[in-house]
């Protein structure tokens, strides 16, 4: 199973939505209510799912204005080894 | 010396063009490193500051070794709690302040630049547990944090940025920058020398006229010189504040540094929690990483049905704390707590918007323009309110105003 069909699951529980399909180009405004509040629920789940566990760094810049779910996909792949 | 001084500006344009012309990136860093020092010495009243300042913050680059090698919660937390400890003392915070007596804190010095060492070297020790603080050398470690274009008042900037700009140092890729950056100083000093001074004068002068004016005013002349002073504090803070920002990260540009962006049009923020991504937006940022989202993770992977009830709750612990960080008078206090209100409120708003409305409501409400002004209206009024209790001059003017009857 590879990282994007591992973290759907958990971005579908997160925002309740089972129609969400990751791509490595969407962004945080392709999903309806990611604010810095469910970033950080969306962060506490993967945790849990996938046994890793972010840095505070990590938290911060994958939020920023331009990341992508791909930088998404690269941070937890480097984890998740 | 003042980075809005004409000798800060002399010196700028000296050493920039110098800095332009030195060649390899060892030479520039050696002038960084120098002009650094010098910065530091003119801040520096005396030996024991000088000590102080040099033993607190060397003591974050030997806690951040251990914590290399050592990944202890238990040396991070105790440091963390240690340098907080000490910042209440030396800043002289009720309780903590009498610890010491006026005599022995003259005699311990102060720490210089301490508020902004504080946020840098916690964000350090916690970096470094978590692994995310490499390359790290007494050399980088001492430019990073007596950085002379953040030292005094910001913008805080993450040592993994500085240190991958201070390893290149590149100076300005062309005229253009040299141009743009200058012209950025020039605007920040017209802001801090002229218009802020400007805007201050009046306001003064305002407070003054009232605090001595024993008669009543009419309730048309109440709110007028009520609205003044409402809207005047305000505007002052703002362009001193980010005069002062751009002056530094316009100069740090010339040396190959690039200091983050403290503001982004934050009168147009359409709540308290979009205000502080957009205002002292690396205080806001550094809130975020080091107080929020701990705090916030730590209840919510406990109690994870009830973490959106208690988020809010999350919101004003950290905006008051980082209100009361501005100083250690009851006006700050409130000013964290105002803070605290303005963010909570504006968490529960937005819950009970989405209860009410759902995520696709919510979407649509939030895409509204007359809502969007409205807010925006109503966001920039509660910032004044904040601000109103800044400075204790206003404090006195209320205390003042209450005292006799405004009619």
């Amino acid at each position: 199973m590879d990282i994007k069909e591992k973290l759907e699951p958990v971005f579908r529980s997160v925002f309740g939505d089972d129609d969400i399909v990751l791509s490595p180009e969407m962004t945080a405004d392709d999903i309806d209510g990611w604010d810095s509040l469910t970033h950080i629920n969306l962060i506490i789940a993967i945790e849990k799912a996938l046994s890793i566990k972010f840095s505070t760094r990590d938290i911060s810049t994958l939020k920023e204005s331009g990341k992508t779910i791909g930088d998404l996909f690269n941070t937890v792949s480097a984890k998740a080894v | 010396m003042s980075p809005s001084s004409l000798e800060f500006l002399v010196c700028l344009v000296v050493f920039a063009t110098l800095n332009y012309w030195l060649p390899g990136r060892a030479s520039r860093q050696f002038l960084l490193t120098c002009l650094n020092a010098g910065f530091l010495a003119t801040q520096i009243p005396d030996v024991q500051s000088a000590v102080a300042t040099l033993l607190f913050t060397l003591s974050g680059y030997l806690v951040v070794r251990v914590l290399q090698v050592y990944k202890s919660s238990l040396i991070l937390t105790g440091y963390i709690l240690a340098l907080v400890f000490i910042f209440l003392v030396l800043k002289g915070y009720p309780f903590f302040g009498s610890l010491l007596s006026s005599p022995e804190r003259q005699q311990i010095g102060m720490v210089v630049g301490i508020s902004y060492l504080l946020f840098r070297q916690i964000h350090m020790a916690v970096d470094a547990i978590e692994g995310d603080i490499t390359g790290l050398t007494i050399w980088n470690y001492l430019n990073y944090q007596f950085n002379l274009f953040g030292l005094l008042a910001g913008p805080i900037q993450r040592f993994q940025d500085f240190q991958e700009q201070f390893a290149e140092l590149a100076p300005p890729a062309s005229p253009q920058v040299i141009f743009e950056s200058m012209a950025r100083v020039c605007i920040g000093i017209f802001k801090v020398v002229w218009l802020s001074s400007e805007i201050l004068a009046h306001y003064d002068h305002r407070i003054d006229q009232w605090m001595s004016f024993e008669g009543t005013y009419s309730w048309l002349e109440f709110t007028v010189r009520a609205a003044e002073i409402f809207y005047v504090y305000p505007l002052y803070v703002y362009m001193n504040f980010s005069g002062y920002c751009d002056i530094v990260i316009a100069s740090s540009r010339l040396f190959g540094v690039t200091m983050p962006e403290n503001f982004d049009w934050p009168l147009v923020s359409r709540n308290m929690i979009e205000y502080w991504t957009r205002w002292h937006r690396t205080l806001g940022f550094w809130i975020r990483d080091y107080l929020f989202t701990p705090l916030y993770k730590f209840i919510a992977a406990r109690m994870p049905t009830k973490a959106a009830q208690w988020a809010f709750a999350c919101y004003f612990v950290a905006l008051f704390l980082a209100g009361t960080w501005h100083g250690p008078t009851w006006n700050f206090v409130l000013y964290g707590v105002l803070n605290g209100l303005g963010v909570s409120a504006a968490k529960l708003w937005e819950n009970y918007l989405i209860a009410r409305l759902g995520r696709k409501g919510l979407k649509t409400y939030l895409e509204s323009k007359p809502i969007r002004y409205v807010a925006i209206v109503a966001t920039i009024h509660f910032v004044c309110l904040t601000l109103l209790v800044f400075p204790d001059k206003n404090i006195k003017l209320i205390e003042h105003i209450l005292r006799a009857k405004p009619y």
